[in-house]
């Protein structure tokens, strides 16, 4: 999950700090102390992951973008000057707008806020900000909590607990995390005049946060212990009438398979990779680090079978995907994906919650094997919905002129090839004149029976008689106010000349 | 964040239908195809749509993107006034469909002529009865709130939106319409409230539309959304009768939070000259959501492709076609969005060629431009069983960049697993809709059905070819492993299955070697016992795994009576060989003094020295695991004392033994891999 360090460097991070033992220092040095400690645990255990560092007071600077190379970090660290108020306001909205051109809208983040409990003052500062989130409608820019994307908001703060700007800032870092939607946290030292405290404060929550997915991948008696990275997090759906929060549930299983070209890339709420995990893997060893030729024991793990393996391979040789439980009544799709490295994995996308998230595969729940059941109860993919959409109704819309116009032009087109295309003019003009008396537009029933008229006197010598015959008794039927019923059809004149 | 309960829910559209309504709009439509004629003839007098035809046009063309966008759970009722309130359709779901509120419009016809001026008592015509009759309709509650409240007994709260399409003579009669409404809406709640079959309304969104001929003037003002009343917002639109669709259009956009796409750049050949293409641009709706990761991106890449276009109020995103290269369907997309598009304007030349490329089954990737110069690909438009959808796709960077491959991590060096058998296991659980409802009775839904077909099909299922022996003798065993995963087996199966042991006992009692396919070099050097011993014990351990039925227990019954089973009978020790004795070895010793005990009791002096690994084959694994029970009593002298002299001394040539007429040179070949080949060798000569 990548992460944004947002590091406070208005002026009051400067105030200086007695450590006990009798060195000085300030609040932004032990946050650094701290930061640096935060970027060494990761390095260790979660050296995948993305990190980037964000500065700011009033204002907010990008100083390091996302990175797996820690140590760039924490030389710009040692390049922090200070500046002037805290805004934290505009600081999210720095990182919203850095997290989302970087990761999109998808990607689930956390934000490590890292500073000293003063909030700030004037218009800008939080107090400020949390009291006009309401009121933020005509022009001015919407706070930037909760933010497009699923993110974890976590506040360090270097200060002592009992200070008094602390007992007045917590409860609005608690509402800031409260707006973001997830569950994040406060950190404040039980001692600020202990360095180590606050080292491993960060180490702490450093462990905290990237806590990785370990479960089961299941397929009937088959299984095989997996990790899944980045780890999912839970899910909130939100539709008109609903309102629920869904948990993974550790055992992922496989409930059936369908071809890849019949799922159709359905809408993904994110995307994991299954790592096959070893059996024996030690306790203390980060599930993160999925380098796993680190591991002494990999060689062992490599030449054992696993599960995952030939699921991978199967799948991918038959090109289908696996449909698999992540929870309840949540569903996701296991298939092999390569990316452009020519690298091949077993990946999992998770669908929204609910088992009719997609229409053309109908409801998850009642999918079955062919064999299963009588041949009338089983349909094929994709499922059509009982109603047509309008693009495929050949529905009537007059809203522009040209809509008129070409229905006007085809009957048109089909008289002056009477006889041979008496059925095709009566069926268009009845069309035609169903919708005109739906929308209560007769003058246009009376205007076509003109045009047929006119039409008729201009019609060339060599024309069939049909011709005029049929334009005629068109235009008389179309001008009949009895005939202004939906219900009625206009019918071909029957002449000699189609009888015979 | 999305909004519960939303005004989108209910939408009354209250049309008046009083004579003013059948006016002419006096806009008349053009008629190309009549120009350019002979011109003597006494031009047509013009027509133009009535006031009624343009507002009911106007509105169905509201519902036709409402209910392409939104199947279900969207819902739009049509009430019309003159001098009652015509109500075309209720809140059923069987009701919201265009053709309904067509025939429904067909049977009310045209607004009424004016009334002759000294009528007495004066008709009363008024939209006053349509806008009461929806106050009234508000409270009835949709099949999707009474669902809420009873099966979650939850508080639903109503809210919903009437729009009114009328005519007012000045901002006055404008204001006490609003204000009449406000007091009908009070009124309606009250008894609401007190009647169980009614859901009082939380809050209503009231749009006026004002509309006038456009040769006149309204003394009717806009207003912006007004909260007269925590239960009433209202806003006005004045405007000329032929702007009432644009209009519309730009109020869907923020009711049902939806978002325009202009696709450009679609090549499409010319209808009169067909060798030669053109570039066409199409407009579709869908929900604004599709575009929050592009525009929330780079603000300067979201600039460029947002535009407004002449004559329309709200913006369209900009986004290039991309010919489609091979079939794009056949992979997983990285799609995190997904909804339902309309073209906006459904019948024109570009949209249905564009529909028509779709419903073939064909899909088109959408470009955007970057300021920064290249494109990202970033959506997906494709026909989902006739219904046409937009994906988003990811656009940004991936957290997963540079994965391991999976041959890296746990059982990634394994090279032989079992793919093409469980491909056929895939084959087996690949799912099909089933229709639902008709499986009354039976208590497991599909899905779980499947999920006990997978539990039984993967009772014995070994993952490597290594591991198993019985799944690769496929020629002298199927059809038995797939019937004995069966739920139930008919009396031919059983029939079937218990040929199948017979014939192998035949085999055995023949010495037929088994001839296992798609081997490695592993299995090849078994001796043909203890192939048998290996496929008896597997087979038993299969049959075992899988006693679904009476009938299947019968195969299992017959396999124990047919095949004497060490477990069972080498309690005596008679049939112990070499092979066994080496596999209590194993149990007994440590790998690294377990290799020189071999080699101290099976090599010729003439051996070269011993090899640092000796891979132990599944098959003895196997064996020693059914034997064990039967032989721990003994010691291992007394196995050893029990050996013949087999091992211990150089095999008599087999040419010399007789019966054969064929003798197999280097049968040692056939034993344990125990090492080079040159060992062996060595032996025979």
């Amino acid at each position: 999950m990548p992460t944004v360090i947002l590091l406070d460097v208005s002026l009051s991070m400067s105030r200086p700090v007695q450590l006990s033992d009798g060195t000085e220092t300030t609040r932004k040095q032990l946050a650094i102390n701290g930061i640096e400690a935060f970027l060494d645990h990761l390095s260790v255990h979660s050296k995948l992951e993305f990190i980037a560092l964000m500065a700011f007071s009033s204002l907010y600077e990008e100083r390091c973008p996302f990175t797996r190379d820690y140590n760039v970090i924490k030389s710009e660290l040692k390049h922090i000057d200070d500046y002037d108020k805290t805004s934290i306001e505009t600081a999210l909205h720095g990182v919203s707008q850095m997290v989302l051109g970087e990761w999109g809208n998808n990607t689930a983040c956390q934000i490590v806020l890292v500073t000293d409990g003063s909030t700030g003052i004037g218009s800008m500062s939080l107090k400020e900000s949390l009291a006009t989130i309401t009121q933020r409608n005509n022009g001015l820019t919407a706070f930037p909590l909760p933010f497009p994307f699923p993110a974890t908001l976590h506040v360090v703060c270097i200060a002592g607990a009992n200070e008094p700007n602390i007992i007045k800032s917590k409860p609005l870092y608690q509402k800031l995390i409260d707006l973001t939607g997830y569950e994040g946290s406060i950190h404040i030292p039980d001692n600020l005049q202990s360095e180590a405290n606050i080292t491993t404060m960060l180490q702490k929550l450093a462990d905290d946060m990237y806590t990785s997915f370990r479960g089961v991948l299941k397929c009937g008696h088959l299984e095989s212990k997996i990790l899944l990275s980045p780890a999912p997090v839970a899910f909130t759906k939100v539709t008109d009438f609903n309102n629920k929060t869904y948990n993974i549930s550790d055992l992922i299983e496989v409930r059936g398979f369908i071809s890849v070209p019949d799922v159709g890339s359905p809408m993904t709420i994110s995307r994991h990779l299954i790592l096959p995990a070893s059996g024996t893997q030690k306790q203390d060893s980060n599930p993160n680090d999925i380098d796993l030729t680190d591991d002494n024991s990999a060689v062992e793990d490599a030449s054992t079978p696993s599960f995952c393996v030939l699921l991978h391979g199967a799948l991918k040789v038959e090109n289908m995907a696996a449909l698999v439980t992540v929870g309840e009544n949540w569903f996701g799709f296991v298939y092999s994906w390569a990316d452009s490295k020519k690298k091949s994995n077993l990946m999992m996308t998770i669908l929204t919650p609910g088992s009719d998230v997609i229409p053309w595969l109908g409801d998850l729940n009642d999918l079955g094997t062919g064999d299963m059941f009588s041949v009338d109860m089983v349909g094929s993919f994709p499922i059509k919905p009982s109603e047509k959409r309008s693009y495929s109704q050949n529905g009537v819309v007059w809203i522009r002129q040209a809509g008129l116009q070409s229905d006007i032009q085809k009957i048109l087109r089909h008289a002056r090839k009477l006889p041979d295309k008496t059925q095709q003019f009566y069926k268009e003009l009845n069309r035609l004149r169903k919708a005109a008396i739906s929308l209560g537009f007769q003058e246009l029933l009376t205007g076509l029976s003109c045009i047929f008229e006119q039409e008729c006197m201009q019609l060339p010598g060599n024309a069939h008689p049909d011709c005029a015959l049929q334009l005629h008794h068109a235009a008389d039927l179309l001008r009949k106010s009895h005939n202004r019923d939906i219900k009625f059809t206009l019918t071909p004149l029957q002449t000699n000349y189609t009888s015979s | 964040m999305i909004e519960m309960f939303p005004a989108n829910h209910k939408t009354v559209f209250v049309l008046d239908h009083t004579p003013y309504f059948g006016i002419s709009c006096e806009s008349p439509i053009e008629f190309e195809f009549l120009k350019g004629r002979t011109p003597s003839f006494i031009p047509m007098a013009p027509i133009s749509k009535t006031l009624w035809t343009l507002s009911v046009e106007s509105a169905i063309e509201y519902c036709r993107i409402v209910w392409d966008l939104f199947p279900t759970g969207k819902l739009v009722r049509f009430f019309a006034s003159d001098t009652v309130a015509h109500i075309l359709n209720t809140w059923s779901t069987t009701q919201q469909s265009l053709s309904h509120i067509m025939n429904g419009c067909a049977l009310i016809g045209v607004p009424p002529a004016p009334p002759p001026l000294r009528a007495t008592p004066p008709p009363d015509y008024t939209v006053l009865h349509g806008l009461r009759a929806a106050i009234e309709g508000l409270c009835e509650p949709t099949e999707y709130q009474v669902d809420k409240c009873k099966v979650d007994g939850g508080q639903v709260i109503n809210r919903c939106r009437v729009i009114c399409i009328t005519s007012a003579r000045d901002n006055e009669s404008m204001n006490r319409l609003e204000e009449i409404f406000l007091t009908v809406l009070n009124q309606q709640n009250k008894i609401a409230i007190g009647n169980e079959n009614l859901l009082p309304i939380n809050h209503c969104h009231l749009v006026i539309i004002n509309t006038f001929p456009i040769n006149i003037e309204s003394s009717v003002n806009n207003h912006s959304p007004r909260h007269l009343s925590p239960l009433l917002t209202t806003e006005v639109h004045s405007i000329k009768a032929p702007q009432i669709p644009t209009k519309l259009s730009s109020l869907i956009l923020e009711h049902y939070d939806l978002a325009s796409t202009t696709v450009t750049g679609i090549p499409m050949k010319e209808e009169q000259n067909a060798s030669s293409s053109a570039n066409y641009d199409v407009e579709i709706f869908h929900a604004s959501s599709t575009h929050t990761s592009i525009l929330k991106g780079n603000p300067l890449d979201s600039a460029a492709i947002r535009t407004i276009k002449e004559g329309l109020e709200y913006e369209t995103v900009t986004l290039k076609w991309c010919t489609p290269r091979g079939v794009t369907g056949n992979e997983l997309q990285n799609c995190t969005a997904m909804h339902r598009i309309t073209p906006v304007d459904v019948n024109s030349r570009p949209s249905l060629c564009l529909i028509n490329f779709l419903l073939n089954g064909r899909s088109v990737m959408l470009e955007m431009p970057r300021k920064s110069g290249g494109k990202i690909t970033s959506h997906l438009l494709a026909a989902h069983g006739g219904e046409i959808f937009i994906h988003t796709l990811c656009t940004a960077r991936s957290v997963l960049e540079d994965p391991p491959s999976i041959s890296e991590g746990c059982g990634g060096r394994v090279t032989d697993y079992r793919i093409p058998d469980f491909g056929l296991l895939i084959k087996q659980t690949t799912l099909l809709p089933v229709k639902p409802g008709k499986i009354a009775g039976d208590q497991l839904r599909p899905l779980d059905r499947v999920r006990e077909r997978l539990n039984r099909l993967t009772k014995y299922w070994p993952l490597t070819i290594s591991s198993t022996l019985i799944f690769n003798l496929k020629q002298y065993i199927d059809p038995l492993p797939g019937l004995v995963v069966k739920e139930k087996l008919t009396e031919d199966q059983v029939f079937v299955c218990k040929k199948i042991i017979f014939n192998l006992i035949a085999l055995e009692s023949k010495m037929e070697p088994l001839h296992p396919q798609n081997v490695g070099q592993r299995m090849k050097g078994q001796k043909r016992e203890e192939q048998y011993k290996a496929m008896w014990n597997e087979l038993e351990t299969f049959l075992k795994n899988n006693l679904h039925s009476e009938n299947h227990k019968l195969i299992h019954q017959c396999l124990l009576e047919c095949h004497k089973f060490n477990f069972e009978t080498d309690k005596s020790g008679e049939k112990v060989d070499l092979d066994e004795a080496l596999t209590q070895l194993e149990s007994v010793e440590e790998v690294s003094q377990r290799v020189s005990v071999i080699r101290a009791t099976t090599d010729s002096p003439l051996s070269p020295p011993p090899l640092a690994n000796i891979t132990p084959s599944f098959s003895r694994q196997n064996s020693y695991k059914h034997t064990t029970s039967g032989n721990s009593q003994k010691s291992l002298y007394e196995i050893f004392a029990n050996v013949p002299q087999k091992g211990k001394s150089r095999p008599e040539f087999a040419g010399r033994q007789g019966d054969n007429l064929v003798t197999k040179l280097y049968g040692n070949l056939k034993m344990e891999d125990r090492g080079p080949r040159t060992d062996t060798a060595m032996e025979v000569s």
